[in-house]
C-alpha cells in the first residue's frame, strides 16, 4: 500500500515539475489569431489596411514608437530626436548596431532610402508624410527631415504604420523599377521582433520570431494569423479553443461570448467614431438651424444603449475623449424635440415638411438600424428621412462628389493628434473624401484649423483646438453620434495583451504569451 | 458531320462567346458608379496620388480603348494586374482556383453518385414509401439556404460532437504543391495523412454545396426514368422475360440519363456561383473571397479574369456533356 502511494506521489511530483517547466519557458509557443479580414499586400508603403498592419507592424520598427499602452511617444530606432525652434527641421539620432532581417545594417542611409521609397512610390501611405520636403543624411547615424512648413503633429506621424522602416535590401528584388514592390507584397524587410515566414493567400500569415532582434526578443516563437471570413465561424473556433484570440465579432456574438467559460472579452474606449455627415451645400442643410434641429432630434441614448448595447459612448464634440486636445466642456446635444421644432420654425420650416435622404453601406451592419433611429427622431419634428443603401464603392464616390444629403460614416486617426479630427474635418480644402465630408465652409474655421497645424506652442494649439471644437459643435457640422469601444475576444490562457487605442487591430504580439 | 468536326466547331465558338461575356462584364463593371483609383488610394490620399494611380492603371482613357488594350493583353495570355493585390490576376486565380475546383467537383460527384441511384429507386418504387422519402429529403435539401445549413452542420458535427474538423481546407500541413488540388497532390506524393485530413475537411462543405444539385438530379432522374418506363421497348423487354434489374439498368437508365446529364452540366456553373457562400461559411480558401473583394472594390482586372475563367469552365463542361451524349446514346450523331 505504502509503495503504491509512494509511486503515485512520485508520479504526481513528476507531472507537476513537467507542467511547471512548461509554464516557465514559453519556448516554441504559437499564438493563433483569427481574423475575419484578409490582407491584400504586406508592403507597408502600399497598404492602408488594418488587416495588413496587424501582420506587419511588429515585423518593422519605427523611428519613434508609442509607449506600451499609451499614445505617448518613446524612442524607437531613434534614440532621441530634436525639433528645431521654428519647427522646420526634425533631427533623429539613430541607434547603432541594428540589422535588418536580411543582415543589411540599419543607419542613416537606410532611413533615407525608406523615405525615398515611400515618397517615390507616392502611394496612399505616403500621404501621412506629405509635409516632408527632403531627407538629409547628416552622418552615419543622424538624419534631418526638412519640412515644407511647420507641422505640429509631425513627430507622431513617425510612430504610425506608415512610419515602418523598410530596409534597402528590398532593392535586390527590384523588377522594372518597382522598388521591390512585387517581392515585398509577400515578404517583410524590417528590423522588428518578427518577420513574415509564410503567407498562404486566403488561409493564413505566419510570423516567426526574429532571434537576432536588437531589443527584447518576442516571447512567442510564432504567430499564425488565420483567415476566418465568417464571424460565426470565428466564434466557434474561439469556443473550441482552436483559435486563441480573434476579431471581429459582431455586438450580439460578443454579448453571447461574455458568458462563455474560458473566454475573456476585452473592452476599452477607442478613437473610432461613428458620425453622420450633413451636406452643408444642400438645401435645408445649408441652414445651421436645420442642422442644429436635427442634432436635437436624434435619440442618442437609444442608439448607444439599445443598438450598441452600451459598448459605445456619445461623442462630445468632434475630438474623441482620451485624445490630447479633447475639450471636456464642449457642448453635447441631447434629444430635445421642443427645441428642435423651435429651431426648424425659426429657419422658416415650422412643422418641417421636407424630405432628406440618408445613405449607408451594408458593410457596417450597425448603420442601417442607426439610420432607422435617426429616421424616427426626425419624423417627430416633421422631417421625412429616406434611407438609401449603397455598395461601399458607390457610397464613397457619392461622398467625394457631394452627391448626398446625409450619410453615415466613421473615422479613426492615423496619428495621435487632434489634428486628425479638426483640420481634416473642417478645412474647406478637404471637401469630399479627403475629410470634410459635410462640405462645410467657414472662413474663421479654415483660419483656425490651418493655424493649429503650424502652431508650435502646445498651449496655444490647445486653445485653437478648443475654439474649433466649440464652433464645430455650435455649427452642428456633423451629427456627433458615438465613439465605439474596441472589443477583442481571447482565451483565458492568452497573457500579456496590452491595449493601445492608436494600434487598433494590432495586438502587441511581442509581449504576448500563452499560459495553459 | 462527324464528332471531330463538331468538337472543332464548338471549340472555335468559345472565342466569340468569351469575348461577348467579357464585353458585357466590362461594360457593367464600368457603368457602376465608383472610382477604382479612389478606392485603391485609401481613405486619406491626396488628389495627386489618386490621379497618378488612375493614369498608371489606364483608368483615365476612353472605355473602348481600355477594353481594346485589355483584350489585346488577354490574347497574349496576360490577364493584367489586380488593382487590389498588385499581383498578376492569373497568379491570383491560379492560387485560389484549385480549392474551388476541388470543392465544386466533389460536390457535383456527390450529387451524381447519390442522386442518380436515389432517382432510380424513386422511379421504380413510384408513389411508395421509398419514393415519398427520397422526394421529401430532396425538397428539404433544396429549401435549406447554404449559410444556414453550413453553420448548423458545423455546430453539430464540429462544436458539439467534435467528429468533423471546423472551418478550413486542411487542419494540419498542406501536401506538397503539385496541382494545388489537395486530394490529388496527397495521392501523388503518398501523403496519406494529408489525404485523410483534406477528405475530412471536404465532407461538410461538399455536402452542403452538392445538396441543392442533388435534389435536382434526383427529380430529373426520377421523371425521365418514369418517362422511359412508359415506352414500348421497355414493355417489349419485360415481355420477352428479362429480369427487372436488366430492364431498369440496361435498357431504361441509359436512355433516361441524357436529361439528367444536361441538368448536371448546367448545374456545374451554378455550383461555381453557389460556392461563394459555401466557401465563406467554411473558410474555404477558394475564389469566393477573391471574387467578392474584387467586386466590392471595383478591381476591374480581377473581375474580368474571374468572369472569363468561370465562363470558360461553364462552356467546357457543357461541351463535355454534349459530347458524352454520343457515347450514351449511339443514335445521336453530330
Amino acid at each position: 500500500m505504502l509503495k503504491r502511494l509512494l509511486v503515485i506521489f512520485l508520479l504526481t511530483a513528476l507531472v507537476g515539475i513537467f507542467s511547471l517547466t512548461a509554464l516557465a519557458s514559453p519556448e516554441g509557443q504559437t499564438l493563433i489569431f483569427g481574423a475575419t479580414g484578409e490582407l491584400r499586400t504586406l508592403d507597408p508603403h502600399v497598404s492602408v489596411d488594418n488587416n495588413a498592419w496587424r501582420a506587419i507592424y511588429y515585423c518593422y520598427d519605427r523611428l519613434v514608437e508609442y509607449e506600451l499602452g499609451t499614445t505617448e511617444l518613446a524612442p524607437g530606432l531613434a534614440e532621441s530626436w530634436k525639433v528645431s525652434p521654428g519647427g522646420l527641421t526634425y533631427t533623429f539620432y539613430l541607434r547603432k548596431g541594428i540589422k535588418f532581417i536580411d543582415g543589411t545594417p540599419f543607419n542613416a542611409e537606410a532611413v533615407k532610402f525608406n523615405f525615398d521609397r515611400l515618397l517615390g512610390m507616392a502611394l496612399a501611405p505616403s500621404g501621412t508624410f506629405g509635409f516632408i520636403d527632403r531627407v538629409d543624411v547628416v552622418d552615419g547615424y543622424t538624419v534631418n527631415f526638412i519640412l515644407k512648413e511647420p507641422f505640429a503633429p509631425g513627430v507622431s506621424a513617425f510612430a504610425t504604420d506608415q512610419g515602418n522602416i523598410v530596409g534597402p535590401g528590398v532593392m535586390d528584388h527590384e523588377v522594372n523599377g518597382d522598388w521591390g514592390q512585387d517581392w515585398l507584397t509577400e515578404h517583410s524587410a524590417g528590423t522588428g521582433p518578427f518577420y513574415v515566414e509564410e503567407w498562404t493567400h486566403g488561409v493564413r500569415v505566419v510570423l516567426a520570431r526574429n532571434d537576432d532582434y536588437w531589443g527584447e526578443p518576442a516571447k512567442l516563437e510564432k504567430v499564425v494569423i488565420k483567415y476566418v471570413p465568417e464571424a460565426a465561424d470565428l466564434r466557434m473556433l474561439l469556443e473550441t479553443g482552436e483559435v486563441d484570440i480573434g476579431e471581429k465579432l459582431i455586438v450580439d456574438q460578443i454579448e453571447a461570448m461574455k458568458g462563455t467559460p474560458g473566454v475573456t472579452v476585452f473592452e476599452a474606449p477607442s478613437f473610432c467614431c461613428h458620425y453622420v455627415y450633413m451636406n452643408c451645400q444642400k438645401p435645408y442643410l445649408n441652414d445651421v438651424r436645420v442642422r442644429q434641429a436635427i442634432s436635437y432630434a436624434v435619440n442618442y441614448d437609444g442608439i448607444i444603449n439599445d443598438l450598441w448595447r452600451g459598448t459605445a459612448t456619445q461623442m462630445r464634440g468632434p475630438v474623441p475623449m482620451g485624445l490630447v486636445g479633447h475639450d471636456d466642456t464642449v457642448f453635447q446635444y441631447q434629444q430635445d424635440l421642443e427645441k428642435a421644432k423651435g429651431l426648424l420654425a425659426e429657419a422658416g420650416y415650422p412643422g418641417g415638411g421636407f424630405t432628406l435622404k440618408i445613405m449607408h453601406a451594408p458593410v457596417i451592419p450597425e448603420w442601417r438600424p442607426m439610420a432607422l433611429v435617426i429616421q424616427e427622431g426626425l419624423a417627430q419634428i416633421g422631417i421625412k428621412v429616406e434611407i438609401e443603401s449603397y455598395a461601399w464603392a458607390t457610397l464613397r464616390d457619392k461622398l467625394d462628389k457631394g452627391d448626398f444629403d446625409m450619410s453615415h460614416g466613421y473615422w479613426t486617426p492615423d496619428y495621435a493628434d487632434a489634428d486628425m479630427f479638426t483640420w481634416f474635418w473642417f478645412n474647406s480644402e478637404n471637401w469630399g473624401l479627403a475629410g470634410n465630408r459635410s462640405w462645410y465652409k467657414n472662413a474663421v474655421m479654415d483660419e483656425l484649423v490651418t493655424r493649429s497645424r503650424t502652431e508650435v506652442d502646445p498651449d496655444k494649439r490647445l486653445g485653437l483646438f478648443r475654439g474649433i471644437q466649440w464652433i464645430g459643435t455650435s455649427d452642428a457640422v456633423y451629427l456627433y453620434l458615438l465613439q465605439i469601444n474596441y472589443q477583442i475576444v481571447m482565451r483565458d490562457w492568452v497573457k500579456g495583451y496590452v491595449y493601445n487605442p492608436m494600434l487598433l487591430n494590432m495586438p502587441n504580439f511581442p509581449d504576448m504569451y500563452i499560459e495553459k | 458531320m462527324n464528332l471531330l468536326t463538331y468538337i472543332v466547331k464548338r471549340v472555335f465558338l468559345i472565342v466569340p462567346i468569351v469575348l461577348g461575356v467579357l464585353a458585357i462584364t466590362f461594360l457593367i463593371s464600368h457603368i457602376v458608379p465608383g472610382d477604382a483609383a479612389q478606392l485603391m488610394a485609401g481613405p486619406r490620399a491626396t488628389p495627386e496620388i489618386i490621379e497618378r494611380l488612375r493614369h498608371e492603371h489606364g483608368l483615365d482613357r476612353p472605355l473602348y480603348v481600355q477594353f481594346g488594350i485589355y483584350i489585346a493583353h488577354v490574347f497574349r495570355g496576360d490577364l493584367g494586374k489586380s488593382i487590389l493585390t498588385r499581383r498578376p490576376v492569373a497568379a491570383d486565380i491560379l492560387g485560389y482556383f484549385p480549392a474551388t475546383f476541388e470543392l465544386t467537383t466533389t460536390a457535383l460527384l456527390l450529387a451524381i453518385i447519390v442522386g442518380i441511384p436515389l432517382g432510380i429507386v424513386s422511379a421504380v418504387h413510384k408513389d411508395k414509401v421509398l419514393d415519398q422519402f427520397s422526394r421529401l429529403t430532396s425538397v428539404i435539401g433544396v429549401s435549406m439556404p447554404i449559410f444556414w445549413m453550413g453553420l448548423l452542420l458545423m455546430l453539430v458535427f464540429y462544436v458539439r460532437l467534435g467528429v468533423l474538423p471546423g472551418p478550413g481546407r486542411i487542419t494540419g500541413a498542406s501536401p506538397s504543391h503539385i496541382t494545388g488540388l489537395f486530394i490529388l497532390d496527397s495521392v501523388l506524393t503518398g501523403d496519406w495523412r494529408a489525404l485523410g485530413d483534406s477528405l475530412l475537411n471536404l465532407v461538410m462543405p461538399a455536402f452542403v454545396l452538392g445538396n441543392a444539385v442533388l435534389a435536382r438530379v434526383v427529380r430529373m432522374t426520377r421523371s425521365s426514368m418514369l418517362d422511359v418506363f412508359g415506352q414500348d421497348y421497355i414493355q417489349t423487354a419485360r415481355a420477352k422475360g428479362l429480369i427487372e434489374r436488366a430492364v431498369v439498368y440496361k435498357h431504361a437508365l441509359r436512355n433516361a440519363l441524357i436529361p439528367t446529364l444536361t441538368v448536371v452540366g448546367l448545374a456545374y456553373g451554378e455550383l461555381l456561383g453557389g460556392a461563394v457562400a459555401t466557401e465563406l461559411i467554411f473558410a474555404w480558401p477558394g475564389m469566393a473571397h477573391y471574387v467578392v473583394r474584387s467586386m466590392t472594390s471595383l478591381d476591374f482586372p480581377a473581375i474580368m479574369g474571374v468572369t472569363m475563367v468561370i465562363a470558360l469552365i461553364y462552356i467546357l463542361v457543357n461541351l463535355l456533356v454534349d459530347i458524352s451524349y454520343a457515347f450514351i446514346d449511339p443514335r445521336i450523331r453530330y
